[in-house]
């Protein structure tokens, strides 16, 4: 483990490492300048080679994503996703409170190699701190002439811009977003067309939506090659990822590693185990609220914390937010906790996602309450059930997993509540 | 008949619930499989006249698609020689599909009934169980789906429901329900999509999305209440009509709107009420379908304002006036007044008819007049002329402006259709859309001009131009286009298809016909006439400007009248002393004014013998919109009081006169017609009344994908053929126009048309009073520098023949001239470009 490169963090023991003299003084830059010289496609090949997976939670190959971009459209953008609104998730704010250039490195990366001539970051509107200082980086490296016409005399322009969005989880959803940065009603659309055909991106032109952490990776792997990137993580996990670790454990934050690591590595090794003395794990969001709960078995502690290794265990990594609880939490009141929160978020586009929150979220109040029944839980089990796959976009999976799985997982500590029993620790206790 | 698509569409297969389908590509899920499998798939968001949404989820199918082998292309077989089928892995939203090859579709599972039954379980979790008093209950989407696919029984406890406000004015004619709705944004759409106000929008995120109206005032649009008609559910209804009556007590009479030149279909909602001593009563106006003329949509206008038609103002009782005031008399007496006046007249008898008279008022007056030996039959407003030109070089037989689009072009000239026809200019704005070049020229600006003006539209680019000309020079903007403006003109030659709209906004009659005769050209010469969506319209006013040509009457004529009054004039539907400053001048000189009215007027006030006629709502008719279509109406409502229709008046007072026998009903009339006038040989009120299969198919078992406009069964009309359909034509002179000058300290004030005004049949509709505007007059800012004045001053308006009092407001109007709208003041105001002057009144200083 210890021998594996950091990647995103490689140069945060670099003092001022956000100020654009001291980035570029430790190489940065170095990949725009290399990509303009290898020219569109090449840099496209050896993204793709690289099996950067996209880190905002899909896992969508970033390469691949590129390459969908019509060649032959004149206007094309590149929107990065840094609305980060997923429950336990404070890692792109990491990247961009940190080392932001490598962040608007890799996304002028990306620009150059679909063509694009404009590049939006989207924030979430909570951080218009991280906007403003954004701001101040983007305007010193198009003083030296990394951003603007002609850069490097490449005969290529673009444009860099940061955009704050209104606040809403929804946005963080590519095609919501896209409505969001239009000024338009943050909602989905309807896809096909996707953001990467003409009239499915931002103004109906081809659009890469890319996550805060994909793009950053993307500087390393142009200066150090695909196969260096490959070589790191699993098969079909390559590279390194943030991990943001939250609740019960000794000691949370944000940490990189190879998708190789174990959950046990990262929570015992790295966190420290059980936040107080007495309790043991009990259970994981592995990927914030969207993602399905797990109990932290032996089995899931020695699973590899990479894209394919979480499948397995059915549930998924995500954008790698891990809950951590401990056996004081009720998960009843997690997933009422969960499902508050999809509730507010569901944008109310779509029927079953708008209507189905609002209901399971009165049922779950009443179970809370103690005035539950056994078949109050059965009946959000299937109305969460009802929801899954027939929405319009994935918040409606994500706010289905909730009920599903810790009634699934968790089935007696819903039992304890419709049995009365409401005598139950919080979580924050 | 297939979905109407373009020629050159390719069919490809398509199998449906293990049938195939030959249908073309591109074709929506939805559309082609209720249009081809009869196979109804339930929707509530999806519209077939808006972009597909994909919101309300109700019509998720289990789709999938023929496997081609990548390198040869052949199509994979399975164990058992069938084709391979690759299975979305989960059920898709059919609006949201088109038609490819190989498409396949299964509806009649198992997970799709169960995910039919989930979505209608989630959307009434929070609806209302108020049906009952729901003025959609009966004709209601929801409803009706639930029935066919929803759950037996709620799992939803009633107090977890959500509870939201019940009556939200959106506007003064659309009321709100926040439980009902469904979020479906249909009124949103239709709003952005296809009429181009975007006045409504939604606010917040979740359960707490709601509808808003982000204008002022509110649900500001000529459009509003055909949303209502969209509305899956009973959220949105207009002021007028809600909790009024339940559908089925309602018998729907198929109608023609009475207002315009565009003759949108319309079908009047007729109860037996109260409110109406018992007789059966107009509850509401609906579109009813008609994809040439108006497709599934009317104008607030027609909708709302039906209340003339039972108005306690109106004429109920034949007047005679013996000495010198009317007084009631009985139809006998009145008969006789009548015959002895027109006996005596030796001959020398006129009609003056308005526009919203029908073709069988029309054809026995005319009988009537030239039975005495008269000869002269004037058209009213004498402002519009050219319908000769339409007659010539009109638009093609079976145009239909829905198909106009990329490539095509538009002309809009002299006229402000949004105010004149409103249905043209949503059809014509949704051409635009489609990519049609839209050129607006006038001396004005107007909304039309905005249209032409935008680059961008839904996010997709559209083209226009406008054309400011200076005032009264229309005639030479378009002779001189070619010289003045080629790029515009290149487009409009080069379109595949041109329409040109030419009207008489600030014009007089010789400048309205040359500037006709000047488009007639324009058509000719670049080879646009007498074919499918190519030719001329006009806004004649009412509902029949083009009856009045083919029957006979001009405005010529009426300048004649006007010019050398008769001994006896029978003024029909007509009301020249309410629109015309002038005409107490010349109507004062006639000997006897016999007038077949709906009011009581200034115009009755100068006529010795008043005779009541019914409106379009009483009895039946016919009239010729301006694309030519002949189209009837028929009887709804009972009489009121004593009125009859102006044709059996007229036919009852030429037996009286020995010209022959009364004719019984109106369709004996229209026999003679067809028999006497050639363009109207096909015109038997039989013909008229047949309907063919239109796309998308409406109403009945299919409101819940059209909406509530109703099925055809009225009849579609015959349009009848121009000139130019069955022959050459050749472009005419156009006549140099005598411009109408004004002196140091005077203006030119030029007349517009305000839809929303206070004329007679428009004032009974009381809700829609705050929407007519106050009356104003508009002048430039260099004007009303020098006359010292500014925005929001009182003002007279001084002119030959009276005078009124309006705001001045400062616009975008050429100096010298000034817009005077017309029936806006109690007093008439010009008719045509008149001198006026304008003064200053001090306003009353409140203590």
């Amino acid at each position: 483990m210890s021998d594996t490169p950091n990647i995103i963090l490689r140069a945060n023991d670099v003092e001022n490492i956000r100020d654009f003299d001291v980035y570029v003084e430790n190489g940065g830059y170095e990949a725009l300048k290399k990509s303009l010289e290898m020219g569109r496609d090449e840099v496209i090949n050896v993204v793709k080679a690289s099996n950067l997976r996209g880190r905002g939670g899909a896992g969508f190959p970033a390469g691949i994503k590129w390459s969908f971009i019509p060649k032959n459209e004149p206007i094309k953008y590149v929107c990065v996703n840094a609305d980060e609104s997923e429950t336990g998730t404070f890692k792109d704010r990491l990247i961009m409170e940190t080392n932001p250039h490598q962040l608007i490195e890799g996304a002028l990366i990306a620009a150059y190699a679909i063509g694009a001539k404009a590049v939006y970051i989207y924030l979430r509107g909570e951080f218009w701190d991280v906007a403003h200082d954004l701001d101040e980086r983007i305007a010193a490296a198009r003083e030296a002439g990394f951003i603007g016409e002609n850069i490097q005399d490449s005969g290529w322009d673009c444009e860099v811009y940061t955009h704050l969005g209104a606040g809403a989880y929804i946005c963080g959803e590519e095609t919501a977003l896209l409505n969001s940065l239009e000024g338009l009603l943050g909602q989905p659309r309807v896809r096909p067309p996707f953001p990467a055909n003409k009239g499915g991106g931002l103004y109906k032109e081809p659009t890469v939506v890319n996550n805060v952490e994909t793009l950053a990776n993307v500087p390393w792997i142009i200066n150090n090659g695909a196969d260096a990137y490959k070589a790191i993580g699993t098969e079909q996990s390559s590279g390194t990822k943030l991990y943001c670790v939250s609740g019960h454990v000794k000691n949370p934050g944000v940490f990189e590693l190879p998708f190789t690591t174990t959950f046990r590595e990262l929570l015992y090794d790295i966190c420290g185990g059980p936040r107080n003395e007495g309790t043991s794990f009990k259970a994981m969001l592995p990927s914030g609220g969207s993602g399905p709960i797990v109990p932290l078995t032996d089995e899931v502690l020695d699973t590899r914390m990479s894209y394919e290794d979480t499948a397995k265990l059915g549930t998924i990594i995500g954008s790698a937010s891990l809950i951590i609880m401990d056996d004081t939490v009720d998960i009843t009141w997690v997933a009422s906790k969960v499902t508050k929160f999809f509730k507010h978020e569901s944008c109310g586009k779509c029927t079953p996602c708008r209507e189905g929150t609002y209901w399971l979220d009165k049922v779950i109040d009443r179970i809370m309450a103690g005035e539950g029944t056994p078949k109050d839980v059965e009946l959000i089990a299937n109305v969460a059930n009802n929801m899954q796959g027939a929405t319009l976009c994935a918040l409606g999976d994500f706010a289905a997993n909730p009920i599903i799985h810790t009634i699934k997982q968790f089935p007696d500590d819903f039992a304890k509540h419709v049995q009365g029993d409401t005598e139950m620790a919080v979580a924050g206790d | 008949m297939a979905i109407p698509v373009k020629d050159d569409t390719k069919l490809v297969t398509v199998k449906i619930d293990d049938k195939e389908y030959q249908v073309p590509a591109g074709a929506n899920l939805v559309d082609l499989a209720k249009w081809y499998a009869d196979n109804d798939i339930p929707v509530f968001c999806y519209h077939p006249k808006l972009e597909p949404v994909g919101m309300c989820r109700m019509c998720l199918v289990e789709l999938g698609s023929i496997m081609r082998d990548r390198e040869t292309g052949d199509v994979v077989l399975d164990d058992n020689g069938e084709p391979t089928v690759r299975w979305f892995p989960k059920l898709q939203t059919a609006c949201t599909q088109t038609a490819s090859d190989g498409m396949v579709v299964r509806t009649n599972t198992e997970a799709v009934d169960e995910t039919r039954e989930n979505v209608l379980e989630f959307l009434l979790t929070s609806h209302p169980l108020d049906c009952p008093i729901c003025d959609k209950g009966g004709e209601c989407p929801l409803q009706n789906l639930t029935m066919e696919h929803g759950p037996q029984e709620s799992r939803m406890i009633y107090s977890d429901k959500m509870h939201l406000q019940k009556h939200v004015p959106l506007g003064d004619l659309i009321f709100l329900d926040r439980e009902r709705c469904i979020q479906c944004a249909r009124c949103v759409r239709f709003q952005d999509e296809l009429v181009g106000d975007a006045v409504l929008g939604f606010h917040e995120r979740g359960r707490r999305l709601q509808i808003i109206t982000s204008s002022d005032p509110g649900f500001d649009t000529y459009f509003s209440g055909n949303t209502t008609d969209i509305c899956p559910v009973g959220a949105l209804t207009t002021a007028d009509f809600r909790f009024g009556a339940r559908p089925w007590e309602m018998t729907e009479i198929p109608s023609i709107s009475p207002w315009d030149a565009a003759g949108e279909n319309i079908s009047l909602s007729m109860r037996l009420d109260r409110d109406f001593g018992g007789r059966a009563m107009i509850k509401r106006v609906m579109p009813r379908q008609n994809e040439y003329v108006n497709e599934l949509w009317i104008s607030d206008k027609t909708r709302f304002g039906h209340h003339f038609t039972r108005s306690l103002d109106r004429l109920v009782e034949p007047m005679v006036s013996f000495g010198d005031k009317l007084t009631d008399q009985s139809w006998n007496d009145a008969y006789k007044a009548a015959v002895t006046a027109l006996e005596g007249a030796s001959g020398d008898v006129a009609a003056i008819a308005g526009g919203a008279i029908s073709n069988e008022d029309l054809w026995e007056l005319r009988q009537l007049v030239e039975g005495l030996g008269g000869s002269r039959l004037g058209a009213w407003p004498p402002t519009h002329g050219g319908a000769d030109l339409v007659a010539e070089v009109g638009v093609g037989q079976d145009t239909n402006l829905k198909e106009l689009g990329a490539g095509d072009a538009i002309l809009v000239v002299a006229s402000d259709l949004e105010e004149e026809v409103p249905i043209w200019r949503l059809r014509l704005k949704r051409a635009q859309d489609r990519g049609a070049y839209l050129v607006v020229a006038n001396a004005r600006p107007t909304r039309m001009e905005e249209f032409a003006l935008d680059t961008q539209r839904n996010d997709k680019p559209v083209e226009g131009a406008a054309v400011r000309y200076a005032p009264g020079e229309a005639a030479a903007a378009i002779s001189d286009l070619k010289s003045s403006n080629k790029d515009v003109y290149d487009r409009l030659a080069d379109a595949t298809n041109l329409v040109v709209v030419a009207g008489a906004d600030g014009l007089d009659l010789d400048g309205n016909k040359a500037l006709m005769q000047a488009c007639a050209n324009l058509l000719i010469e670049t080879d646009h006439v007498g074919k499918a969506n190519n030719g001329l319209m006009s806004p004649i006013p009412g509902p029949n400007g083009m009856g009045l040509h083919y029957l006979g009457y001009t405005p010529e004529v009426t300048q004649d009248i006007v010019a050398n009054p008769p001994k006896v004039l029978i003024v029909a539907q007509a009301e020249p002393a309410e629109d015309d400053p002038t005409a107490t001048e010349w109507l004062s000189k006639v000997d006897t004014v016999i007038t077949l009215s709906l009011f009581p007027d200034r115009t009755t006030s100068y006529a010795s013998i008043v005779l009541p006629i019914q409106s379009f709502a009483e009895r039946d008719g016919t009239f010729v919109n301006g694309e030519r279509r002949v189209q009837r109406f028929y009887t709804a409502q009972g009489p009121l009081g004593e009125a009859v229709p102006a044709w059996k008046i007229l036919t009852t007072i030429r037996e009286k006169l020995g010209q022959g026998r009364a004719k019984l009903s109106a369709a004996a009339v229209m026999l003679e017609i067809t028999k006497n006038v050639d363009v109207f040989a096909e015109m038997r009120y039989k013909n008229l009344s047949q309907v063919t299969r239109q796309f998308p198919e409406i109403g009945g078992d299919d409101l819940y994908y059209g909406g509530t406009a109703y099925q055809n069964r009225g009849g579609l009309g015959i349009q009848i053929p121009s000139a130019a359909d069955s022959g050459k034509v050749k472009a005419g002179k156009v006549a140099s126009v005598k411009a109408t000058k004004a002196s140091k300290g005077e203006l030119i004030a030029l007349p517009i048309t305000e839809l929303y005004n206070r004329s007679n049949a428009f004032m009974p509709s009381g809700l829609v009073h705050a929407r007519v505007a106050v009356p104003y007059v508009t002048l430039s800012s260099s004007d009303a520098d020098d006359l010292g004045l500014v925005d929001g001053d009182l003002v007279e308006v001084s002119f030959e023949g009276g005078a009124v009092r309006v705001r001045a407001t400062v616009g975008d109007v050429p100096a010298g001239v000034a817009l005077l709208p017309q029936h806006l003041t109690d007093e008439p105001t010009p008719i045509v470009p008149t001198v006026v002057t304008l003064s200053k009144i001090a306003q009353p200083v409140l203590a």
